[in-house]
């Protein structure tokens, strides 16, 4: 007993519940970022869409308020980076659903294959997204 | 046997109601992508076509569902206080009913 390594021992790693201050020393690997990012997006959007049919309603009430939205809400920045925003989580929710749904086939399942489409769900929304705003701007 | 029948309803719900939701999603951006940016005049015009009120009428019934289910699943995942839980869906309730019903007043009821 006398020559068990004790120091090589106790250098081997201490697996515990890890706490706040380890977090950052865990990522997400990218089919994990997709999926939540398609539960973030769903859920602002599900919250987003009360605000939307208020604009819808202002845009289709009188031609003053299809102004105002385009000129004051549209036309300022913010509502600019805001509304672009939603388009995109618009835009990703359904890319990214569609891959779930091609997942909930057994397809796409293995590792590679996953990751790769993870990419191009970004991929592609962002560029779907960046083209929609240049087309309204 | 009720429950699991339920639960496989719904889960074939939710996709259904993703597919009429995405279609809708597809139709308006292909249409700001050809089009561009609308007039009041092409806007107005636009929502005032039957066909496309019904149209957004269908999508907006399947999105409430749609983002029904979807909230009501992932509350739960992250809110382990039942106060709390009872509030989110209680909200998530509302939101969905007053999405229809604010759809049908915008689409059919305004003016």
């Amino acid at each position: 007993m006398a020559d068990t390594p004790l120091a090589k021992s106790r250098t081997r790693p201490v697996y515990r519940n890890i706490g706040f201050g380890e977090l950052s020393n865990y990522r997400l690997p990218i089919p994990g970022i997709a999926s939540i990012v398609h539960r973030v997006t769903g859920i602002a959007l599900f919250v987003a869409l009360l605000f939307l049919l208020a604009m819808l309603q202002m845009s289709l009430k009188s031609e003053a308020g299809f102004e105002v939205f385009r000129t004051i809400i549209w036309g300022n920045i913010l509502g600019k980076i805001v509304l672009s925003g939603l388009l995109f989580a618009v835009i990703y929710h359904m890319v990214a659903g569609f891959r779930h749904m091609i997942q909930d086939a057994n397809k796409w399942l293995d590792l590679p294959t996953a990751r790769s489409t993870a990419f191009a769900v970004f991929g592609i929304s962002v560029v779907l997204t960046a083209l929609v705003v240049w087309r309204l701007c | 046997m009720a429950t699991s029948s339920k639960f496989i309803s719904e889960w074939w719900l939710q996709r259904v109601s993703a597919v009429v939701v995405a279609s809708y999603v597809l139709l308006v951006l292909a249409l700001l992508l050809v089009n561009g940016t609308p007039n009041a005049a092409q806007w107005q015009a636009l929502f005032g076509n039957v066909g496309f009120k019904l149209a957004t009428l269908l999508a907006l019934i399947a999105t409430a569902y749609h983002g029904l289910v979807g909230a009501m699943h992932v509350w739960p995942d992250y809110v382990k206080s039942r106060a709390v839980l009872a509030v989110l869906n209680a909200y998530s309730w509302i939101a969905a009913a007053a999405i229809v019903l604010w759809a049908v007043y915008i689409l059919f009821g305004m003016k």
